[in-house]
């Protein structure tokens, strides 16, 4: 391996090391594991080098982070959230004052722990399509290269798993409401 | 009757594509002529604006969940060390 192909190697990873272990807590549903598929990829990467043409180095290295968690065998809930004491006490998910809203307000009761839960009802490849692209941001394509399915499928299971969240917050608020 | 039967062919149809709306995503962007009419459909309907205005809502939510789940910088900068040592070692 020659000085300049692995200046180029450490060129196409290094701006993509933080999509890759929020894609790779996603998948492996934990942060510590995340770091471990990350590593591992990183050196499968670094062996396949030579074959890579340089373009889209995400998609590339997405596609190595899914073979080798495939081939990592995680026993994982892949996708669930774990962590949700890291994300700060329940609270309105929607509605803040600094952040209301008209459009807001339609869901303005749901408490966070609301969201929590419906997302985590979800089935796990519609959860998993919903955090790849609504929490980690990434691009219908991207989440694509992430899983190794069609766009098309990924568009389906996001807009399933979105219609059924929107659901479960609605049923959730107004149960809230009833209470109250 | 006939407006009111246009209108709900006109709300499926917009079910359909308002995510895509909202997402402009690269890989599937409405056309120009699906954007009007579904912006013109959005202007009369309050049904379809109202869950036009809920995806919003939950994208927002969960764009607050992104910011809080970034990684933690020490694990960013373990992978460079990690990134840093794979390379030195094939020197």
């Amino acid at each position: 391996m020659d000085v300049q192909r692995s200046h180029a190697f450490t060129t196409y990873v290094e701006p993509e090391l933080e999509v890759l272990l929020r894609v790779a807590r996603t998948l492996t549903g934990s942060a510590a594991d995340a770091e471990d598929l990350v590593q591992e990829t990183l050196v499968r990467a670094f062996r396949a080098v030579h074959k890579f043409d340089g373009a889209h180095p995400r998609a590339w290295l997405l596609t190595i982070l899914r073979n080798t968690n495939m081939n990592l065998h995680r026993r994982q809930r892949p996708g669930l959230v774990e962590d949700w004491a890291s994300l700060g006490n329940p609270r309105p998910a929607f509605g803040a004052a600094a952040q209301d809203s008209a459009e807001d307000a339609v869901l303005k009761d749901i408490l966070n722990e609301d969201l929590e839960v419906a997302v985590n009802s979800l089935d796990e490849r519609f959860r998993t399509v919903l955090l790849l692209v609504d929490v980690d941001r990434l691009s219908y394509a991207e989440a694509a290269d992430a899983l190794g399915v069609p766009v098309g499928t990924i568009m389906s299971r996001l807009s399933r798993a979105r219609d059924r969240v929107r659901a479960q917050l609605r049923t959730a608020g107004a149960s809230q409401g009833r209470k109250s | 009757m006939i407006t009111s039967l246009r209108r709900m062919a006109t709300c499926h149809w917009s079910a359909r594509r308002i995510q895509r709306y909202l997402d402009a995503d690269p890989s599937a962007p409405l056309d120009p002529s699906e954007v009007r009419r579904l912006e013109e459909h959005l202007a009369v309907c309050a049904k379809c604006r109202e869950v036009t205005d809920e995806h919003r809502a939950l994208h927002r939510a969960l764009a607050r969940w992104s910011q809080q789940r970034l990684p933690d910088q020490a694990a960013v900068a373990r992978m460079k060390d990690v990134l840093e040592r794979i390379v030195q070692e094939e020197k």
